[in-house]
C-alpha cells in the first residue's frame, strides 16, 4: 500500500511469477477471512433474532421487566440497565482516563512516563472476570455501601465502577496518543504568546486533540456497553429484573441477560422463546456498539487528516 | 529470522505438549487424594470383578441442588475407576430435563419430580428412564442474621410479600393491606426495605417453592385456588447460583430468600433460616424435622437414569455406587438428609 | 515542578523567564489534579492486587500448591486448577495456530499488496469494527456457527461440538482483528527504503517481504501476538456460551483425540464458577485462582517485553 514497486517486467522467470501470484492469493484469502467472520456474525445473529421477533408477542417487548422464562422481554429494562452502568463507568473513566492521559503526555518527565505507562498497560491487561470479582468483593462493600447504606451487595453502581476501571486505560491510551500527535509547534506558538503551561494545555493542546479525545470516549463507551463479566458478576439481576432506574439496586444489562441465558454447556433447549431472545439482544448489542465504533472511527480519521 | 521462527515453533510446541500430556496428569492426581476407597469394595450389586478396567463416559446435568451429591459421588467413582470420564453440571432441573429428554445426557439430577410436560418430551424422543429418590432436602427460607423482627413466618405472611399480588412492594409495610386481608399473623410489618434474592424459573428450587407456597403442597392455603395465583412475584433478584442468593440475603437486614437446606447449613454464619408455620405451628428446619416430615418445606431429591444408558456398565456401576453406603455418605457431607428407607429406591433400580 | 516540561528546551527557558514569577494556583492545582487522576487509577490496581493476594493467602497457606495441581472438585478442600490451566493452555495453542498465520497473512496483504481502493478500505474498516465487537457476541458466533461446524466435520465428541476446538475457533475469531491490527502497525514501521532496496536488486515482492520486511518487523509482530494471546487467555464470556464446563468433569482414560473433542474448561471460566460457589473456602480459592491467572498473564507480558527489547536493535 505504501511503496510503489517498480514494474518488474525484467524478471521473466515464470515459476517465480507464479509463486508470486500464489502467495498474493493466499494473503488475500487471509484478509477476506475477516469479512467472512463479519458475515457469519451478522448471519448468526439475524437469523435467530428474526425468528424470535416473528414468533414473540410484540407487546411482551414492552412489559414490567426482563423475565425471559416468563415470556416478558422488556427491552427498555435491559437497555436502560446497560446505559446506566455505562454512564457510571464513563463518569469514573472520563476524569481518570483523561487526567492520566494529559499528565502522561504533557507533564510527566520521560523517566516517570517510562514507569507509569507500563503500569497503566498492566491495568489494561487485567481480565474482566478478575475485575468482576473485585467489583463484587471490594468495590461493593467499600465504596457503594458507604455511599448508600441501603445498597445491597449487588448493584448497578458497583458494576458501573468496575467497568469504569476497566475502561480507564483504554480512554487514557487513545487520548494520550491523540495529544501526543498534536505538533510541538502549536505548543511553542502558545508559549511564545506568553501563555502558561496550564493555559496551553487546556486552550491549545486539548482543542487540537479534541476529535481524538472524543474518539477515546466513544470507544470507551462502546467497550462499557459490551462488557459482560463485571456486569454478570456484580450487577446482581442474573435471571431477570424489573425496570429499574435506581443505580443502588440490582439491574439487568443486555450482556448479563445473554450470559444468564446460555451459561455453561447447557442452555434452555425448550420450546419457549427464552433461548432465542439471546440472539435478539445480541443483535441489538451488536448494532449499538457498531454504531459507536463507526462514529469513533470517523473522529480518528479526522485526527489523521489534520496532522 | 530462523531463530525467531524457531522460537515461535518452540513456544507453540511447548503449549501443545503441555496441553496434550496435561490432562493425563490431571487424572493421575485425581486418583491420588481419595485412593482410600479401595477398588474392590464396590457397591450394592453386580460389577465387582473388572473394577479398574471400566472405561467410557457418563454425562450428568440438572439441578444445582443435587449437583454436589452427584459430583461427590463422581469424584469417589473416579478414584475407583480412573478410566471413566464423567461430567457433572448444574444449570437447573428444568434445563437438565430438556437435555435428558432429548437424550443428550445419561443422568438427570432433579430437585423435584419431572413434570408431565417433561415426561411427554421424553416419550416423544423415545427416552425411557428410571426415577430414583436419593435424598431429602429442606427448602430453607432465609433472612439476614441481623433480622430481629421475625423468627417465624406463616405461609400467609410469605404469600403477602412474595405472592404475585405483591409486585412492586419495595418495603415490608407495603404488604400490610394485603396481609390484613388474608389474615397473616405477623402483620403489620416494619417499614423496612424488602430485598428478595432467590432462585429463578430455571431452578427446581423455584418450582418447589411455588408448589409449597402457592399450591398449598406444604399444608398452607392453596392460593392458586383461592386467589388465582400462578407463581410468585417476578420482581426479585433471581439467580441460579446459591452463593449469589446467600450474598443477597446477607446484604440487607430484612431480606428474604430461599435455598436448599445444604446451602443454608454451609452459610449459617451469614444467614438465618426462618421457622415456617403452615397451619401446625412454627417448625424450624433441622436434620430431624426434615427427615420426619414435620418441617413443611421439605422435598425429595431425584436422579433420573436413562434406561439405555443404564445398560452401559460404567453408568450402572456409578448408580450402584450412588446408592451404596459409601455413596450415601456424600449426602451427609453435603448437608442433605438421608431417606428413612432406601428399599423402594433400590428396588426401582434393581427392577430396571 | 509544574513549569518543568519534558525537556529543557529553548522554549522552556524563554517561558520560564517570562512567567517565572507568575506561578498561580492553577499552575499547581491543575497538574496536581491530573496526577491524582493517574494515581487513583493505579491505586485501584494496587488495591485489586493486594486484596486478591490477601484473600488467596488462606488457600495457599492451607493447601500449598495442591491448589494448582489438583483436578476440579465441588469440594473446596480438594478442588484444584490443573484441568483449567491445561485447558486454557490448549485453547491458547489452538488460537495461536489459527489466528497467528491468518492474522499475519491478512496484515501482510493489507500493508504490502493491497491497492488503495474502495475494497481495501472496506476490509480495513471492517477489521477495525470487528475489533470493537463485544466478546459475548463472538460467543454467539461460536455457539451457532463453530459448534455446528465442529459437529458437522465429525469432531463433536461426546459434548455435541461444545469442545476445545469450537472454543479455540471462537477465541481465534475474537483475537484475529487485533492480531491483524498490531501486525499491520509493525509492518508500517518498516522503512520503505528497505523495500525499495530489495526491489532495486530485482527481488519480487514476496522475496522482499520474506527476507527483508518480516525479519525487520518480527519483534513487533511477536510482541503483539503474545499480548493478544494473553487477551485470549483471560477471556471468559464467549467460552460460557461455547460450553466450557462450569461443573465437575474428568476425562478418564481418554486418548489425545478424545480429550481434544471432549469436555473442557478454562482458567477464567473456573474463576467465574468458583466465585459462585458457597462458603468462605471457595472465596479464598477463587482469589487463589485469580492469583494464578494474573501470574501467568504477567509472565506472558514480561516475556513479550523482553522479546521486544532483545530483538529491537538488531537492525
Amino acid at each position: 500500500m505504501t511503496t510503489e514497486a517498480p514494474t518488474i517486467d525484467l524478471t521473466g522467470s515464470r515459476p517465480r511469477l507464479r509463486r508470486e501470484r500464489r502467495v498474493r492469493r493466499l494473503f488475500l484469502g487471509a484478509a477476506v477471512t475477516s469479512i467472512l467472520i463479519s458475515l457469519l456474525i451478522v448471519g448468526s445473529l439475524a437469523g435467530e433474532a428474526w425468528s424470535f421477533i416473528s414468533k414473540v408477542d410484540l407487546s411482551s417487548l414492552w412489559d414490567l421487566g426482563w423475565f425471559p422464562r416468563r415470556d416478558m422481554f422488556d427491552i427498555k429494562t435491559v437497555v436502560t440497565g446497560t446505559l446506566l452502568i455505562s454512564l457510571i463507568a464513563m463518569v469514573v473513566a472520563t476524569p481518570l482516563g483523561l487526567g492520566a492521559a494529559i499528565y502522561l503526555s504533557e507533564y510527566a518527565r520521560p523517566r516517570a512516563r517510562r514507569w507509569l505507562k507500563p503500569i497503566l498497560e498492566v491495568l489494561a491487561g487485567v481480565p474482566s472476570v478478575v475485575l468482576g470479582y473485585f467489583a463484587l468483593t471490594w468495590i461493593s462493600p467499600n465504596i457503594v455501601m458507604r455511599l448508600n447504606p441501603h445498597a445491597g451487595v449487588f448493584s448497578m453502581a458497583a458494576a458501573g465502577i468496575g467497568v469504569g476501571i476497566l475502561v480507564t486505560p483504554l480512554v487514557a491510551s487513545v487520548s494520550e496518543d491523540a495529544m501526543r500527535a498534536v505538533p510541538h509547534a502549536l505548543r511553542e506558538a502558545s508559549y511564545g504568546l506568553g501563555a502558561k503551561k496550564a493555559t496551553t494545555v487546556t486552550r491549545v493542546v486539548f482543542p487540537a486533540a479534541a476529535s481524538g479525545i472524543m474518539a477515546s470516549l466513544i470507544l470507551g463507551l462502546s467497550r462499557a456497553i459490551g462488557e459482560t463479566m463485571v456486569v454478570a458478576m456484580a450487577a446482581g439481576a442474573v435471571g431477570g429484573s424489573l425496570f429499574e432506574l435506581n443505580v443502588f439496586e440490582p439491574g439487568q444489562t443486555m450482556t448479563a441477560a445473554m450470559t444468564a441465558l446460555a451459561i455453561g454447556s447447557d442452555q434452555v433447549a425448550g420450546s419457549n422463546n427464552a433461548f432465542q431472545s439471546l440472539f435478539f439482544v445480541g443483535l441489538l448489542l451488536f448494532l449499538m456498539t457498531l454504531t459507536l465504533n463507526l462514529i469513533s472511527d470517523r473522529f480518528v480519521r479526522k485526527v489523521r487528516e489534520k496532522y | 529470522m530462523s531463530r525467531k521462527l524457531g522460537l515461535i515453533a518452540l513456544l507453540l510446541a511447548l503449549a501443545l505438549i503441555a496441553a496434550a500430556c496435561g490432562d493425563d496428569d490431571a487424572t493421575t492426581t485425581s486418583a491420588a487424594p481419595t485412593t482410600t476407597a479401595a477398588p474392590t469394595t464396590t457397591a450394592a450389586g453386580q460389577s465387582t470383578t473388572t473394577a479398574a478396567a471400566l472405561t467410557g463416559s457418563i454425562d450428568i446435568s440438572g439441578s444445582s441442588t443435587v449437583e454436589p451429591i452427584s459430583a461427590g459421588v463422581a469424584e469417589m467413582f473416579n478414584a475407583m475407576y480412573p478410566g471413566v470420564a464423567i461430567k457433572v453440571e448444574g444449570p437447573g432441573t428444568g434445563d437438565g430435563a430438556q437435555l435428558f429428554c432429548s437424550g443428550q445426557i445419561d443422568i438427570g439430577d432433579a430437585s423435584r419430580a419431572y413434570k408431565d410436560s417433561e415426561k411427554e418430551l421424553c416419550a416423544e424422543n423415545g427416552i425411557e428412564f428410571i426415577e430414583l429418590v436419593v435424598a431429602i432436602d429442606g427448602l430453607s427460607v432465609l433472612t439476614s442474621t441481623q433480622n430481629d423482627a421475625f423468627a417465624c413466618l406463616a405461609t400467609s405472611d410469605l404469600y403477602a410479600v412474595l405472592g404475585p399480588e405483591s409486585i412492586g412492594f419495595g418495603s415490608w409495610a407495603d404488604a400490610n393491606a394485603l396481609a390484613a386481608e388474608i389474615g397473616a399473623p405477623n402483620a403489620p410489618y416494619p417499614d423496612a426495605d424488602l430485598v428478595i434474592t432467590a432462585p429463578g424459573e430455571e431452578s427446581g428450587t423455584f418450582d418447589t417453592f411455588v408448589e409449597f407456597l402457592i399450591d398449598g403442597v406444604a399444608g398452607g392455603e392453596d392460593y392458586a385456588e383461592t386467589r388465582g395465583a400462578e407463581s410468585v412475584r417476578p420482581d426479585y433478584v433471581a439467580s441460579p447460583n446459591d452463593n449469589v442468593i446467600i450474598e443477597g440475603v446477607a446484604g440487607s437486614q430484612y431480606s428474604l430468600g430461599w435455598v436448599g437446606y445444604a446451602f443454608y447449613l454451609a452459610n449459617q454464619d451469614r444467614v438465618k433460616a426462618l421457622a415456617i408455620d403452615a397451619g401446625e405451628g412454627c417448625v424450624a428446619p433441622s436434620a430431624e424435622t426434615i427427615a420426619n416430615g414435620s418441617y413443611p418445606f421439605s422435598r425429595p431429591l431425584y436422579i433420573y437414569v436413562n434406561k439405555a444408558s443404564a445398560a452401559r456398565p460404567e453408568v450402572a456401576a456409578y448408580v450402584d455406587l450412588y446408592l451404596s453406603e459409601q455413596g450415601l455418605s456424600v449426602i451427609d457431607q453435603t448437608g442433605y438428609v438421608r431417606l428413612a428407607d432406601y428399599a423402594p429406591t433400590l428396588e426401582a433400580w434393581q427392577n430396571r | 515542578m509544574a513549569t518543568r516540561a519534558a525537556a529543557p528546551s529553548t522554549t522552556d527557558l524563554v517561558r520560564q523567564s517570562i512567567q517565572g514569577r507568575r506561578l498561580g494556583f492553577g499552575d499547581i492545582a491543575f497538574p496536581a489534579a491530573l496526577l491524582l487522576a493517574l494515581l487513583l487509577a493505579l491505586l485501584f490496581l494496587a488495591t485489586l492486587l493486594i486484596d486478591v493476594f490477601v484473600r488467596a493467602w488462606d488457600a495457599f497457606a492451607g493447601r500449598g500448591f495442591s491448589v494448582v495441581t489438583s483436578p476440579l472438585s465441588l469440594n473446596a478442600g480438594t478442588a484444584g486448577l490443573w484441568q483449567s490451566i491445561m485447558g486454557s493452555l490448549a485453547l491458547t495453542a489452538v488460537v495461536a495456530a489459527l489466528a497467528f498465520p491468518i492474522g499475519v497473512g491478512a496484515a501482510i496483504y493489507l500493508e504490502e499488496y493491497a491497492p488503495d481502493n474502495r475494497f481495501t478500505r472496506f476490509i480495513s474498516t471492517n477489521i477495525r469494527n470487528l475489533a470493537g465487537v463485544p466478546s459475548i457476541v463472538y460467543g454467539i458466533l461460536g455457539l451457532t456457527i463453530f459448534v455446528r461446524f465442529v459437529r458437522a466435520v465429525g469432531a463433536g465428541g461426546g459434548v455435541y461440538g461444545k469442545n476445545l476446538l469450537a472454543g479455540g475457533l471462537t477465541l481465534a475469531a475474537l483475537v484475529l482483528p487485533i492480531v491483524i491490527i498490531t501486525t499491520a502497525e509493525a509492518l508500517r514501521a518498516v522503512p520503505s527504503a528497505i523495500r525499495e532496496a530489495g526491489f532495486g536488486v530485482g527481488a519480487t515482492r514476496w522475496e522482499v517481504i520474506r527476507y527483508h520486511v518480516i525479519p525487520y518487523a518480527a519483534p513487533g509482530i511477536l510482541t503483539g501476538t503474545v499480548l493478544t494471546l494473553a487477551r485470549a487467555f483471560g477471556e471468559t464470556a464467549p467460552l460460557l456460551l461455547v460450553g466450557a464446563a462450569t461443573g465437575f468433569f474428568s476425562m478418564g482414560s481418554a486418548g489425545f483425540i478424545d480429550r481434544a473433542v471432549g469436555p473442557y474448561t478454562a482458567l477464567p471460566v473456573t474463576i467465574f464458577s468458583w466465585a459462585r460457589q458457597p462458603g468462605a473456602d471457595f472465596r479464598s480459592l477463587t482469589a487463589a485462582a485469580i492469583v494464578v491467572l494474573l501470574v501467568l498473564l504477567l509472565t506472558a507480558n514480561a516475556a513479550a517485553i523482553i522479546l521486544r527489547n532483545r530483538y529491537e536493535r538488531k537492525w
